[in-house]
């Protein structure tokens, strides 16, 4: 018993780990991104590059990266020739990075005269160059319009600030100030991962601590074994249309998944994908890798624990070239859309399978930048996070306004009261949007409607996807509604944008509007129990003339 | 007035829990006196009343010779977990209807992780249907951006009263920065509905961050209107027995407020009852060497584990509700509560947790509770279901004769009637059924002490484990031993322990004020001003006649404790550290001090912290009051080996199964008493089962001092 404990009490600790570094990062940085959405993830990683834990606030897409991203660090500077104290920085997304802005910030830990373990953090940083304000330009066409390309760096040498390295970094942003902010914030959660990790090994001996770091992940692969055991062996295959890529040439994309799944390992196929697109919504392969992992995992079993351990079951073919495999220089910031299809494709091959291993798909994240020039010609901005309605599955109807599909974390939506007390913004509705969930026997989550008023002159740069292209149903649910984004001129006239717009300019007085799109539903409307109706109609979800329409109920109100 | 007990020599304390209501009596020289009384549910006040008649008559003391009642509940919680709170509405600004339902800021973080993988959402809190959106606006500088007339509030209050609640939340954006728009709807609602309480988020929790603003003033309607009749039943059926003293309510951060000030801070009083366990538990912390103490409180329905670090019981200044097990420093439940808190792992298991067989043929415990009425089969009012308390009593952990001093004479036939009915399907003999019930509600308890260690990276084995409540030192050294843990205190009267720590406890209060304009400017005249303001306050809320002077330096005079704190964060951030801010006036260099003791702070956490440009964010206040109270003075210890000439048979595995041990009297045992496991200790309030691992030897103090022997388990193992 007490032996068992021990393990427990490592593993628990390592978590205990990833999560003080990700408060480290989130509670230390200048990024309104990360302090009030809680991106900030944070992994520890081994010396092969194995993913050992992820903190439970951490987007797999970004523990992803930093697996992916730690084994290009070390091919450039291997292992041998590193000290304690030196920490590395990247965002290259060909090389294991997500684009220009999401900064990855890797430190070994020494054990025995050797690094043993790497501590990984990884933000969206304030901002660092290209076409907009915040990195997020909707409508550039390759990555050098994005912002800085980092190869690994390192950032500090055994512990002494590489100075160059940081003005190159403050040199190349809109807000250095706040950058360089983020970029401390990462090393903050980075040291105390490192601090943490050494008293570990204080407590527990070096042999102890890496006999329970084998053992925690070699019991993720038998959890992911036996959870893949729930899909019966075949090949599915499922897609997913994508609506544009922002670049204005009017293609659509498509995302194609060949599931084989053999009892207790399974093999993903992504041939048959679109090539790479001329605009941003291409999905660097560490990316594609964690949505493959993702859509698994909402089919068989969210709660499995997402290391290495569980990579060990899934084989996987990214077709090089590809929407989910670029060639340099790809655009890749928009990349949520082509990740958040591949889980949507999986979910569509395992509907085949087994509807109950399926969800609906979503209204994905709304994500959106707002800035200008303050009095003193400094600039300032903001991103904001809006989130749509998931898909339903069986037996469950969607969450509402949480885009299950997105990333399987807790991101949440922002406190207005702080934008608010910082920025000249603001918010006069935050809702959630009554209808947008898709009909069905088990209805879509709906999505939220905001409108933020600017009081200054403002540029505004929005960036999704599905509001062209509905999320569909399942089983004869119907698809979420449509969200959107348009401005509210001071004189009253709206003007629609599309999903993907940069640089949009607002004068005092205009206002942003901004509503997010529904989840799918699953199985007919008119199955729907009738309570359940009734429930939603009282609950402000449903309105009565919908119930009426979409559910054939004569008395909403009954 | 408050402290208007002075020539009135004996204190009460008092603390309700789900199925025994605990009455102490002690004079200020240490001798307590114990009385234990079935809680009454329907009406708690009752019960209350009754266990204290009867412990003052036993004593021979006189109502009016009682100078003093410390109180701690439950009652706030369970109206929160049983769904039992008032009907409320909720009004916010216009185009925030929804907030309570849109989750929102970094906080609710596990909460959406979790909704993601169930897919299950629970209710919200808020009735929609009860929402109303208020036409005004203030920007964040406090300014109106759209005024709230008085029609307009009086409009407002029309539309609210349409709705007939049992009482109104109101939180408006930034009123934390201006709150006439609250004070404005206040007024009309009073003029309209003055018998039904409004709460005000700018009362309430004047800090910025509207969703948890909003939800802490919806729970502070929720359980408002109950505690306040609740406590003014209790104010009058103390009279009934002559006790006319100033009443303490113990509020959520382990201190004591008056009775008339707690009525209006209900909220406050929602993790009352388990706090007053983990302060009982901090008044040990001198007695073993600053070993950090890990209290375990287990009662007839739930399990609580609170931590003591360097003598403190670990504090936060958010809780969060209704969710599957009260947590305050982790996201896992329902709705953040911004209270400061003494941190605390709940689980539902206690000694009145019912046994049953699952569809699948599996034994389970829990979570239904037997509760008070009508209780364990064994008590033989009614119950048949087969509870925790039943199987111990199979077990022979529990003597039937001796339970609660005698007062209840327990059924063995009914209690073993009740464990059959869950061993003739699993195909289990009477006591192997018992000992599983046994067996799965210690480990599920464990889960308790598991959230507040292990989970958090501490390991248990640095701790010394602190047992008591009716139902923990039956199961303290099986949880014990199942971690390794190799020293447990069990304390002296520690089946009412927590009414015990209650008349220890000092006045004290914590406020809160958000005080960034947007300006970021610390301008030490304003801090110094909301100081003070927070100060005026805290002495309200203590019922002190004058602010007193402490308020506005800090530091202890006369009594009078005063502790400011500031948030503070480099400007750009979101997120503070909160920062001690050392005794003196507010001044210039007062603000330089803050910032000095930020960036220290700020380095030791984060690896680096060079001076730059930084905000305080919020000030925060604690003042206290020392009133006087009861301490614990040690006996002189004679060692000597324990003697009984008792036995009976109990269940331990390790020495045969159902074995006859030596069965203790606990009155009977002096200071130095020592003697070895297997064997049992039967109290008025609670039975100790000592395992054959474990040595006991009881110190000055009374308490029972279990040390594992060098059997597996103990420290040094690894």
């Amino acid at each position: 018993m007490v032996d068992s404990v021990r393990t427990e009490v490592i593993a628990n600790a390592l978590r205990l780990v990833t999560e003080e570094m990700g408060v480290a990062v989130v509670r230390s940085s200048f990024s309104t991104m990360i302090q009030e959405s809680v991106e900030a993830s944070a992994s520890i990683l081994d010396a092969d590059g194995q993913l050992v834990m992820a903190g439970m606030e951490t987007v797999p897409l970004h523990s992803t990266s930093l697996r992916c991203g730690l084994r290009s660090v070390i091919e450039d500077y291997p292992l041998e020739g590193m000290r304690p104290g030196d920490v590395y920085v990247m965002n290259d997304p060909f090389r294991g990075g997500i684009h220009s802005n999401d900064l990855l910030v890797l430190k070994p830990l020494f054990i025995g005269g050797a690094p043993r373990l790497f501590t990984g953090t990884l933000v969206h940083v304030a901002d660092l160059g290209g076409a907009s304000s915040g990195g997020l330009p909707a409508n550039v066409t390759d990555f050098f319009g994005e912002g800085l390309l980092l190869p690994p760096v390192p950032l500090y040498v055994a512990g002494e600030e590489s100075t160059p390295v940081f003005r190159i970094l403050a040199h190349n942003s809109r807000m250095p100030q706040n950058l360089l902010g983020d970029v401390r914030a990462l090393v903050a959660g980075a040291n105390v991962g490192v601090a943490r990790l050494e008293q570990l090994v204080e407590r527990f001996g070096a042999a102890t601590l890496e006999e329970a770091v084998a053992e925690i992940l070699a019991r993720s692969e038998r959890l992911m074994a036996a959870a893949l055991g729930r899909i019966p062996p075949g090949r599915y295959q499922g897609s997913f249309r994508i609506e544009d890529d922002g670049s204005g040439n009017g293609r659509e994309y498509e995302v194609r998944t060949t599931v084989e799944a053999r009892g207790d390992r399974v093999e993903v196929d992504l041939a048959g994908t679109s090539s790479q697109a001329t605009g941003i919504i291409n999905a660097a392969y560490s990316q594609a890798m964690a949505a493959v992992m993702f859509g698994l995992r909402a089919g068989v079993g969210l709660t499995l624990p997402f290391d290495e351990g569980s990579f060990r079951r899934v084989t996987m073919h990214l077709p090089w070239g590809s929407l989910v495999n670029p060639r340099a220089p790809a655009a890749c910031n928009g990349r949520i859309v082509t990740a958040t299809a591949i889980i949507e494709a999986i979910s569509a091959a395992l509907a085949t399978a087994d509807e109950r291993l399926a969800m609906a798909a979503s209204g994905i994240v709304h994500i959106y930048t707002v800035g200008g020039t303050d009095p003193e010609g400094r600039l300032w901005g903001f991103l904001g996070v809006e989130m749509g309605g998931s898909g339903a599955r069986v037996g469950l109807d969607g969450p509402d306004a949480v885009s299950a599909a997105m990333f399987g974390s807790g991101r949440t939506t922002t406190d207005v009261e702080p934008l608010e007390t910082r920025y000249p913004v603001l918010f006069e509705r935050s809702s959630l949007w009554p209808d947008s969930g898709g009909p069905g026997r088990w209805r879509g989550g709906v999505g939220t409607e905001t409108v933020v008023r600017v009081l200054e002159e403002t540029t505004v740069t929005v960036r999704t996807d599905r509001v062209r292209l509905a999320p569909p149903g399942l089983a004869g649910g119907r698809p979420g509604r449509l969200g959107g984004y348009a401005v509210r001129r001071a004189n009253g006239q709206v003007e629609r944008l599309p999903g993907k717009a940069m640089n949009v300019r607002l004068a005092p007085g205009d206002a942003l509007i901004m509503r997010t799109t529904g989840g799918g539903g699953v199985g007919r409307p008119s199955r729907r129990s009738r309570a359940a109706v009734r429930a939603d109609v009282r609950d402000g979800l449903v309105s009565a003339s919908a119930a009426r329409r979409d559910y054939g109920l004569d008395d909403p109100r009954g | 007035m408050a402290s208007g007990g002075a020539g009135r020599p004996w204190f009460v304390g008092v603390d309700i829990g789900g199925t025994f209501t605990d009455v102490v009596l002690a004079a200020q020289d240490g001798d307590v006196r114990v009385g234990k009384v079935r809680t009454t549910p329907k009406d708690p006040v009752a019960g209350v009343v009754e266990g204290l008649a009867a412990v003052l008559e036993a004593a021979g003391v006189d109502g009016s010779a009682v100078g003093r009642v410390a109180h701690g509940t439950t009652l706030a919680t369970n109206l929160v977990l049983e769904a039992r709170g008032a009907r409320i509405a909720f009004a916010t600004t216009e185009g925030f209807g929804d907030l309570i339902r849109i989750p929102r800021g970094g906080g609710a973080i596990a909460e959406r992780a979790e909704t993601l993988v169930s897919y299950v959402q629970s209710r919200p809190f808020v009735d929609p249907a009860m929402t109303v959106e208020v036409p005004e606006r203030m920007d964040a500088r406090g300014e109106p951006v759209r005024e709230l007339d008085e029609a307009g509030a009086l409009r407002t209050a029309r539309r609210l009263a349409r709705l007939r609640p049992e009482a109104v939340a109101v939180c408006l954006l930034h009123s934390y920065a201006n709150d006439r728009h609250e004070q404005r709807l206040a007024d009309a609602w009073r003029g309209l509905r003055p018998e039904v309480p409004i709460y005000l988020s700018s009362e309430i929790s004047p800090a910025l961050r509207e969703y948890g603003r909003a939800t802490t003033t919806a729970i502070a309607a929720y359980v408002g209107p109950a505690m306040e009749s609740y406590l003014e039943r209790l104010g009058a059926g103390l009279a009934t027995v002559g006790v006319r003293c100033p009443v303490h309510v113990m509020v959520s951060s382990g201190g004591v407020m008056g009775l008339a000030q707690v009525a209006r801070r209900a909220v406050q009083t929602i993790e009352s009852g388990p706090a007053a366990g983990v302060v009982s538990t901090q008044l040990l912390a001198s007695l073993v060497g600053g070993r950090d103490l890990l209290s375990f409180d287990m009662g007839g329905t739930t399990a609580k584990c609170g931590l003591v670090r360097d003598g403190q019981a670990e504090r936060s200044y958010e809780l969060w509700v209704g969710g599957p097990a009260s947590w305050s420093t982790r996201q896992g439940a329902a709705l953040p509560v911004r209270i400061p808190v003494i941190d605390l792992a709940e689980v539902g298991a206690g000694g009145g947790s019912i046994a049953w067989v699952d569809d699948a043929g599996a034994l389970r415990v829990g979570p239904r509770s037997a509760g008070a009425d009508p209780g364990p089969a064994c008590y033989g009012a009614g119950g048949t279901a087969p509870t925790v308390t039943d199987a111990n009593v199979v077990l022979g952990y529990i003597d039937p004769d001796r339970f609660a001093g005698g007062a209840l004479r327990l059924s063995t036939d009914l209690a073993h009637k009740a464990v059959d009915s869950v061993a003739e399907p699993l195909s289990m003999s009477t006591v192997e059924a018992a000992a599983a019930v046994y067996e799965m509600v210690t480990s599920s308890m464990a889960g308790a002490v598991r959230m507040m260690t292990v989970e958090r990276g501490l390991d248990p084995r640095d701790f010394v484990l602190v047992s008591f409540g009716g139902s923990g030192p039956v199961h303290v050294l099986r949880i014990a031993e199942s971690f390794g843990i190799g020293e447990v205190v069990v304390p002296a009267h520690a089946g009412v322990r927590s009414a015990v720590g209650l008349l220890g406890t000092d006045l004290s209060t914590d406020q809160v004020q958000t005080c960034l304009t947007g300006s970021g400017t610390n301008d030490p005249g304003a801090l110094a001003a909301t100081f003070e303001q927070l100060g005026r306050r805290a002495a309200a809320e203590l019922g002190l006649a004058e602010v007193p002077a402490v308020v506005a330096t800090g530091g202890e005079v006369a009594g009078v404790g005063c502790r400011r704190m500031a948030d503070v964060r480099y400007r750009g951030q979101a997120h503070q550290l909160v920062v001690g801010v050392p005794d003196g006036p507010f001044d210039d260099r007062m603000v330089d001090r803050v910032a000095a003791a930020f960036f220290e702070q700020y380095k030791a956490l984060y690896g680096m912290g060079e001076p730059g440009p930084f905000e305080i964010v919020h000030c925060r206040l604690r003042l206290e009051r020392a009133v006087p109270k009861w301490t614990a003075h040690p006996r002189p210890v004679r060692r000597r080996a324990a003697t009984t000439n008792r036995h009976r048979r109990a269940w331990f595995e390790e020495a045969g199964g159902l074995v006859s041990v030596p069965a203790f009297d606990w009155a009977a045992l002096r200071p130095g008493d020592a003697f070895g496991g297997p064997a049992v200790v039967d109290g008025a309030d609670a039975t100790l089962v000592v395992t054959p691992r474990f040595e006991a030897a009881v110190d000055g103090w009374g308490n029972v001092v279990l040390s594992a022997g060098g059997a597996p388990g103990g420290r040094g193992g690894r």
